[in-house]
């Protein structure tokens, strides 16, 4: 039988600390969802005028916009996905554990990083230099993960004493130097090479037999940048997703004779699908949403242009700069305030989709029986 | 027990504090009643960007020469001018483009007499280019063609390529990669107003939050060409010579501009808020004397705009 209830103030102390905590806690996330919601109808509201100016053309200005945002978001998600998923899947099933110890604050330190620091490198010092030295970049970026792959290859037919002194846990320790060596070849021999396929300049046979133009900021240079911002998001939820998979799992299916792919392909993957999938989808809508590193590396140049090599402008990026500037109540203001808000719901609604496939992913490790 | 211990380690003078503070402040009103102030007070100026370090340097000048005098200037961009003076918020508005029609008439609905325009040093809109570029000059249609979608200055047609202004196979070739400021600057409204003839920028001109970031964007790029203000040359570039109307290609350079023979000249202006026949303020009337004095005009040459010539230095506003 539970106790009577005594009145408020006549109950034990730790009773009413308990219940204000509550209510303080309450309070702020009724709050924080009200400012959200706040924040929602103020944008619909500002942006309800638009349809009395009821003009297709004023929102088609805003097309090539949302064309450079995805862009933008679709280069920085090609260069940061296979790094950040594989770095994910190495560290959380096949690196030794100590070195994973360190490994794993180092990466999610990079997350600390402000945007407009790796915005302003990548426009001030990245994209003159890869102007420069197009045809290095390039072979960089191919010769980067075949040369990783060699390296797989040559390890797997060395002889034991070599496999003993360079164990596969260790693989991000001594890949390191070897990658180095690579890259410094790759740069080393890539004029002869540049000479020897594109004729001694890459540039003028893209703009001649092609008709590829070159800008100086471009989506290369933005995927570089973005891809390289958001890595550590992609990384840190993809990797807890992996390392929560049940050892039982993985055990059990080396134990029956799988190799360390199969186990990771058919057992690790699909059971942590969830969570890679959700990982993938916030780094998505972290790269949408990125405002300076786009204005600082993008040129600014509204184009519809599908070239890796030409400008773009993303609504974002056409936000902070035009808004400052935008008479209240001017079609420009709505239209901008229109961008915000499809930029307000598309993440919105990215985050809530991730958000319930985590949500998914728990309750079908719990069903497993592994940890949480 | 507490009072006693308290009691015995006590000051003195604790017991007269109130008088000490009493005398103190007599003392230091009485010293600052006695001074005489010939000129003092804070003059507020909100304007341009452009000249933000212009006015900031003649603030610091100013304050030498009376040190009772400081300058607070705002930098908002040249719009912000004409809204803080019909607003009262300020008796000056820097404004690196002459006030439109329309914010003259705000000021006169508000005050019922026009502002008084100032010109008070000069800057010129460059046509820059990598400085390996062997592009002797250009003309204004030209650089409308160049710059521009809507060829309101008259030329036949767009130009893309380095091919269509240089000989056939010489260095840089392709496609001319642009850059210009953002829609936020003064610089930017100018020279679609002045060079292309108030029509339509291009799409695929790359935009720069400042001078210097343009002047940057093309020093580095060899088939590069951009617009900035004069002030922010320097050596990693070309300015191009500009064809005037009679044929002869000018230089932009301290002299021609001056003489308003370089076609993208521009004033840089002070807009000042004065009732007629009223006089400024002695604090007032001292900036306006530096400005226009030897000292102010070195100090607009220091900070990289050009110096008003001779014979402008003594506009009415000082005579009356």
């Amino acid at each position: 039988m539970t106790p009577p209830r005594l009145p408020f103030l006549r109950q034990p102390l730790r009773l009413i600390h308990d219940r204000i905590a509550t209510g303080l806690i309450t309070a702020g996330g009724i709050g924080v969802l009200l400012a959200i919601l706040a924040i929602g109808v103020f944008l619909i509201w500002e942006t309800l005028p638009l349809l009395a100016f009821g003009d297709a053309f004023s929102l088609s200005t805003l097309s090539p916009l949302a064309w450079g945002t995805l862009k933008a978001a679709l280069a920085a998600m090609l260069f940061a996905t296979p790094i950040a998923l594989g770095a994910a899947m190495y560290s959380a099933l096949f690196m030794s554990t100590r070195l994973r110890s360190r490994v794993k604050p180092i990466l999610e330190l990079m997350e600390a990083i402000p945007g407009v620091v790796v915005g302003f490198i990548a426009g001030l010092l990245l994209a003159p230099w890869v102007e420069r030295h197009l045809a290095s970049t390039l072979l960089v970026i191919v010769w980067l993960p075949l040369s990783a792959a060699l390296a797989g290859g040559l390890w797997y037919l060395a002889n034991a004493r070599l496999r003993q002194w360079l164990p596969l846990s260790w693989a991000g320790v001594w890949l390191m130097p070897w990658l180095a060596i690579m890259v410094t070849l790759a740069l080393w021999l890539s004029p002869l090479m540049e000479q020897a396929w594109f004729g001694g300049d890459l540039r003028r046979l893209l703009d001649q037999q092609y008709g590829l133009d070159y800008a100086t900021r471009n989506a290369l240079i933005v995927g570089i940048a973005m891809g390289f911002a958001v890595i550590p998001s992609i990384y840190s939820l993809a990797e807890d997703a992996l390392a929560d998979v049940p050892a039982s799992l993985m055990e059990g299916a080396q134990a029956l004779g799988a190799s360390r792919w199969q186990a990771l392909w058919k057992v690790a993957l699909p059971t942590a699908g969830p969570g890679v999938f959700s990982a993938v989808m916030i780094g998505a809508g972290r790269a949408v949403g990125e405002t300076m590193i786009v204005l600082m590396a993008s040129g600014n140049t509204a184009l519809f242009s599908a070239s890796p090599f030409e400008g773009l402008r993303s609504l974002s990026a056409s936000i902070a700069i035009e808004l400052p500037e935008a008479s209240p109540g001017g079609l420009t203001y709505h239209l901008l305030i229109f961008a915000a808000l499809s930029l307000f719901i598309f993440t919105f609604l990215v985050n809530t989709l991730a958000e319930v496939v985590r949500q998914r992913l728990r309750r079908r490790y719990q069903r497993l029986g592994g940890k949480l | 027990m507490k009072g006693n211990g308290l009691k015995r380690y006590r000051l003195r003078f604790n017991q007269h504090y109130r008088l000490w503070l009493a005398g103190g402040l007599l003392f230091f009103c009485a010293c600052a009643w006695g001074q005489p102030s010939p000129v003092g007070g804070t003059l507020g100026a909100v304007g341009s960007d452009t000249m933000a370090g212009l006015m900031l340097r003649w603030g610091e000048a100013l304050h030498h020469r009376y040190p009772d005098i400081t300058l607070q200037f705002q930098a908002g961009g040249s719009a912000s001018a004409p809204t803080a003076l019909v607003a009262g918020t300020t008796r000056f508005g820097p404004m690196s483009r002459p006030i439109t029609e329309r914010e003259r008439q705000q000021f006169i609905e508000r005050y019922g007499y026009p502002p008084h325009e100032l010109s008070v040093a000069r800057d010129a809109l460059l046509l820059v280019v990598h400085r390996h570029n062997p592009l002797a000059s250009l003309t204004r249609k030209q650089a409308d063609a160049i710059f521009s979608t809507s060829l309101d200055c008259g030329g036949p047609q767009p130009i893309r390529r380095w091919e269509d202004l240089l000989p056939a196979d010489q260095w840089p070739y392709g496609k001319i990669a642009l850059h210009g400021r953002n829609l936020a600057s003064g610089t930017h409204r100018l020279f679609q107003e002045q060079a292309l003839c108030n029509g339509q920028f291009r799409r695929d001109i790359s935009e720069h939050p400042g001078s210097s970031a343009v002047i940057a964007a093309v020093g580095e790029s060899p088939n590069a060409m951009g617009y900035a203000g004069y002030n922010h040359l320097n050596p990693m570039v070309r300015a191009l010579p500009l064809i005037n109307d009679k044929g002869t290609a000018i230089t932009p350079s301290v002299a021609t501009i001056q003489d308003d023979t370089y076609p993208l000249s521009r004033d840089l202006y002070l807009y000042v808020n004065l009732p007629p026949g009223e006089r400024l303020p002695p604090a007032e009337q001292a900036f306006l004397e530096l400005i226009f004095s030897d000292e102010g005009q070195q100090i607009v040459q220091a900070a990289g705009f050009v110096p008003l010539p001779q014979t402008q230095r003594s506009p009415l506003l000082l005579g009356d």
